[in-house]
């Protein structure tokens, strides 16, 4: 999941958002029903969602059947962007991938059971995955009667050629894990794909239900990794390459029938797939009819007034619009089709490290950040819980741990840091703030001026082009102190919440290392979690690297971010994906 | 505002048809008074303005505008509040969770009484004061500077003809082809750019300079071409032929022979003009290319607004009045000078 697409399109959207129609006006209260006007006052800490790996029992279908579930029907979908992307290859942001749960499978899978939890189980594969060698060598069996939209059976050739073919040059924009851990980090040049016939030695296929797949070092959460839709199945025989992210063939239970680019998309059943096979979904709806182009604040309009088809519609990634969010919480008729939400995506505040090189100057940062005032003005409690650490509580092993104390004061502590700044004979240290050049943005950045002025630094505001901005931070030598940026897991475990952003080895031009930190013990410690093999042991040491990471200060976790969304009253099962922060069409029906 | 054309010497026969009109007026105006005379224009002027009751309220709220703009902060003294502090975010019990007033009417009180902006919380009343400032500085500027290129370029073309007259006639032409919204959407950044280093704090003129600039840029033709045709016409006249056999320099010729002339025209297009470049740099704030935070504005006020058109409707109403009383005064205030100024045209 590319935190900066989603989050970039958001801000562009946030920034484009216009409100119409009137009411009367009265004053508004907090409805959160405690009463009291207390903005933002902390809630209880942040639970974390388990997240465990499954057995071979766990994996065998069909999927547990939702209470009062029905066949048939056809469900709506509207939201703001068609999907860019429907090859599974070149699939790493999130609504692209939760489409792709309705016609295109992978080796494993997460399936949650009724209490929320999260299990990995396999997929298309019998379990999860072996090893023997500590995360070397993986071997896959796959399951009896996994077929093509065509009947034909999904063999071991097929993953291996889908695993081959993210190679080649035209696949662009999916995940590059696997890749690179086979033929590091320059992996195109090892080798170009399956279309000029070589093939992956890496990947061996010993017989028609089994795949190996070797790696030079050890990566213990390989099957995680292999759960991204990026390394979803591609038959052989109906690879269009280019012209396949248009219309992929179909491995799940809907097949596509016509998609229109930027209008619509339409699904119907695959007669082909069989839910014995499969323990992730339950496809109740007989049709799926997708309609892009409705922005936030419409589809918000649409789903209160619940209208005609809109009884039968939900929404991907269309969330309740910020000014609308006060409203759709007061109001008792909208709670049954309301979705909240943890998203596995933390906002930071990236301190570059490579230009305030004084811990003291970071604390006196992080102490005196306004985390409440940023939040009310970007929805309350709406928006997130206060984040204290870098992994979200949606990653395996998350522990809460608040260092700085911000859960007590989440609207910033000037005192203490204007001592820290004493005590470090720097106040009035230059920061420059750089951010994106929108409405909302403006206004956060007027928040944060005042409590850094109030703690003793002199601020610069730096405004960046909406379109640049990554761009712009992603720079190592770039002559700003202080961005904006967010980071979600690809899937989760430690390694992806961490490694990409904390990773000293890892800065370069445009690289997710934001904050420039290069630190020795921190880099060792990332070499030596990677390879406990145990799941949980290896959760508990990303959670002490995250512990370290606060204890130095390196930037300023502000939110873990939440989701609120509604849908239409026709539709049952709508569920949220905590680990895409979407609505799910896993267990979808019409009423 | 001083009086156009007392500054001549020979006023009266300058001005164009002027003693039939003189005549005329001077015996209207004072009817009850037969023996009086000897009436400048200027005077003239300002007794017709007094007796368009319409001008003079006009006038008068524009005045009301100017003077909250010159002492807004002694007012932000005797309220207590500025534009800059976030009071809704000091005191949580103002504003709800998601940032919307918790008092009735957008957070009005005896403490707010314009209510609170939602989000930051800063006091509506003060904001509004200190964007009357914005608004003004600008459009103020912007009059001047097109009215000062507007005159130049119009005389210049008029009196002077020929290749001057065509180049300049042809800059015109081309300039009023432009498409300004757009044009001045795309060329904001880039003044910005062209005056301040990337690297550099922005300063807080920045935003008022380049919005002037920009629409300056594109403001200047309409009175240019007035300027030019009047001119045109007045080059051929008795007067202008006998300060020329006199010898009179050209530069005598346009500063005391013409330009008196022109007053009319002038004053009237840049009071009509004020409002509009009022109007044209609150659109630019509307679509954020204008003035940013911290500067108090109006056009990013009601911008911000719309968003909570439905929740706190009282946001919009204060901005969304005041521009509309501003801008309404001033286009009337404006109208009442062209009558004042030439009672015989017709609207």
């Amino acid at each position: 999941m590319s935190s900066r697409k989603t989050r970039l399109a958001a801000a562009i959207l946030v920034a484009g958002a216009l409100t119409v129609t009137t009411a009367c006006s009265s004053g508004h209260s907090n409805s959160d029903g405690s009463g009291k006007s207390t903005a933002g006052a902390s809630k209880a800490p942040v639970k974390a969602t388990s997240i465990s790996v499954g057995t071979a029992e766990d994996s065998k279908g069909p999927a547990a059947a939702e209470p009062g579930a029905k066949k048939g029907g056809t469900v709506n979908m509207i939201d703001r962007d068609d999907f860019s992307h429907l090859d599974p290859a070149q699939i790493y942001m999130n609504y692209n991938a939760e489409v792709s749960l309705l016609f295109t499978r992978q080796l494993t899978g997460y399936k949650t059971a009724e209490d929320g939890t999260q299990k990995l189980v396999g997929d298309l594969a019998t379990d999860t995955g072996t090893t023997t060698d500590g995360g070397k060598t993986w071997k896959f069996t796959l399951k009896d009667g996994v077929k093509w939209q065509d009947g034909s059976p999904i063999t071991s050739a097929d993953v291996k050629y889908s695993i081959e073919r993210t190679y080649a040059s035209f696949i662009k924009s999916g995940p590059t894990y696997i890749q690179s851990w086979i033929s590091g980090a320059d992996y195109r040049s090892a080798y170009e794909g399956p279309f000029g016939g070589k093939e992956l030695d890496a990947v061996q296929t010993p017989d028609d239900k089994t795949v190996v797949i070797t790696f030079p070092e050890a990566h213990t959460d390989a099957n995680f990794t292999l759960a991204m839709t990026g390394y979803g199945i591609v038959p052989k025989a109906h690879d269009t390459k280019e012209e396949y992210d248009k219309k992929p063939f179909s491995s799940g239970p809907y097949q596509i029938t016509e998609h229109v680019t930027d209008r619509s998309l339409d699904l119907e059943r695959n007669p082909n797939w069989d839910p014995a096979t499969d323990p992730i979904r339950n496809a109740y709806p007989d049709k799926w009819h997708m309609a892009f182009g409705v922005q936030a604040q419409q589809s918000t309009e649409r789903f209160m007034a619940d209208n005609g088809d809109d009884k039968n519609t939900f929404s991907f990634h269309n969330q309740v619009h910020t000014t609308y969010i006060d409203q759709v919480k007061a109001d008792e008729k909208l709670k049954p089709r309301t979705l909240e939400g943890l998203t596995p995506y933390v906002d930071y505040y990236y301190i570059n490290n490579s230009r305030i090189k004084d811990q003291k100057v970071r604390e006196a940062l992080v102490k005196a950040f306004p985390h409440q005032q940023t939040r009310q003005l970007q929805g309350g409690t709406s928006y997130g819980d206060y984040a204290t650490s870098y992994m979200s509580p949606t990653v395996l092993g998350y522990e809460s741990y608040d260092a700085y104390g911000i859960l007590k004061k989440p609207q910033g502590d000037p005192e203490a840091a204007k001592a820290l700044l004493t005590e470090a004979n720097a106040v009035g240290t230059t920061i420059v703030y750089a951010y994106n050049n929108t409405p909302v943005q403006q206004k956060v950045t007027e928040a944060i001026r005042d409590a850094l002025e109030k703690a003793g630094f002199k601020f610069v505001p730096k405004p960046l082009d909406a379109k640049t901005y990554y761009d712009a931070i992603g720079q190592v030598n770039n002559e700003y102190d202080l961005y904006w940026g967010g980071w979600g897991a690809d899937w989760p475990t430690g390694y992806t919440s961490l490694q990409p952003v904390w990773d000293g080895r890892a800065i370069a031009d445009g690289a997710s290392n934001y904050a420039h930190l290069n630190d020795p013990e921190i880099n060792s410690a990332i070499d030596a979690a990677v390879k406990i093999a145990d799941p949980v042991a290896q959760g508990k040491a990303w959670a002490a690297i995250d512990k370290q990471l606060q204890d130095k200060a390196v930037s300023i976790p502000d939110v873990y971010q939440r989701s609120l969304s509604l849908y239409g009253s026709g539709l049952g099962g709508v569920e949220f994906d905590t680990l895409a922060g979407l609505q799910s069409p896993l267990n979808i029906y019409v009423k | 505002m001083t009086t156009p054309t007392g500054a001549t010497t020979d006023g009266n026969t300058s001005r164009p048809g002027s003693t039939s009109d003189l005549a005329d007026n001077a015996t209207t105006d004072a009817p009850g008074d037969p023996g009086f005379r000897g009436l400048s224009p200027g005077q003239l002027m300002w007794r017709r303005f007094l007796r368009d009751r319409t001008g003079v309220v006009s006038a008068c709220v524009v005045l009301l505008f100017v003077a909250v703009a010159v002492f807004a902060p002694l007012i932000a003294m005797l309220y207590g509040k500025n534009p800059e502090a976030h009071y809704g975010q000091e005191d949580v019990s103002l504003l709800t969770d998601s940032g919307l007033p918790t008092g009735p009417n957008g957070g009005m009180s005896g403490d707010f009484w314009f209510g609170l902006e939602p989000g930051l919380g800063r006091d509506v009343m003060m904001l509004l004061i200190y964007g009357i400032r914005t608004s003004l500085i600008i459009a103020v500027a912007t009059s001047l500077l097109t009215t000062v290129i507007g005159v130049a370029l119009g005389i210049a073309a008029g009196y002077l003809g020929g290749k001057t007259d065509y180049f300049i006639g042809r800059v015109i032409d081309v300039l009023m082809s432009f498409p300004s919204q757009i044009f001045l959407i795309a060329t904001m950044p880039v003044v910005t750019s062209l005056l301040v280093n990337s690297d550099e704090k922005n300063p807080d003129w920045l935003p008022f300079v380049s919005v002037t600039l920009v629409l300056s840029l594109l403001g200047w033709m309409g009175l240019a071409r007035i300027l030019r045709g009047v001119s045109l016409s007045l080059r051929e006249r008795e007067f202008i032929e006998a300060a020329k056999v006199t010898g009179a320099s050209p530069a005598r010729i346009i500063f005391k022979e013409i330009l008196p002339n022109l007053w009319t025209p002038i004053l009237v297009q840049s009071t009509l003009a004020l409002p509009a470049f009022v109007t044209a740099e609150a659109g630019l704030s509307y679509l954020g290319v204008g003035v940013s935070e911290p500067t108090p504005d109006w056009g990013r006020m009601i911008a911000d607004a719309s968003g909570f058109l439905r929740t706190d409707v009282t946001f919009l109403l204060f901005p969304g009045l005041a521009m509309v009383l501003f801008v309404l005064a001033f286009n009337l205030l404006g109208d009442s000078v062209r009558d004042a100024f030439d009672p015989k045209t017709n609207r």
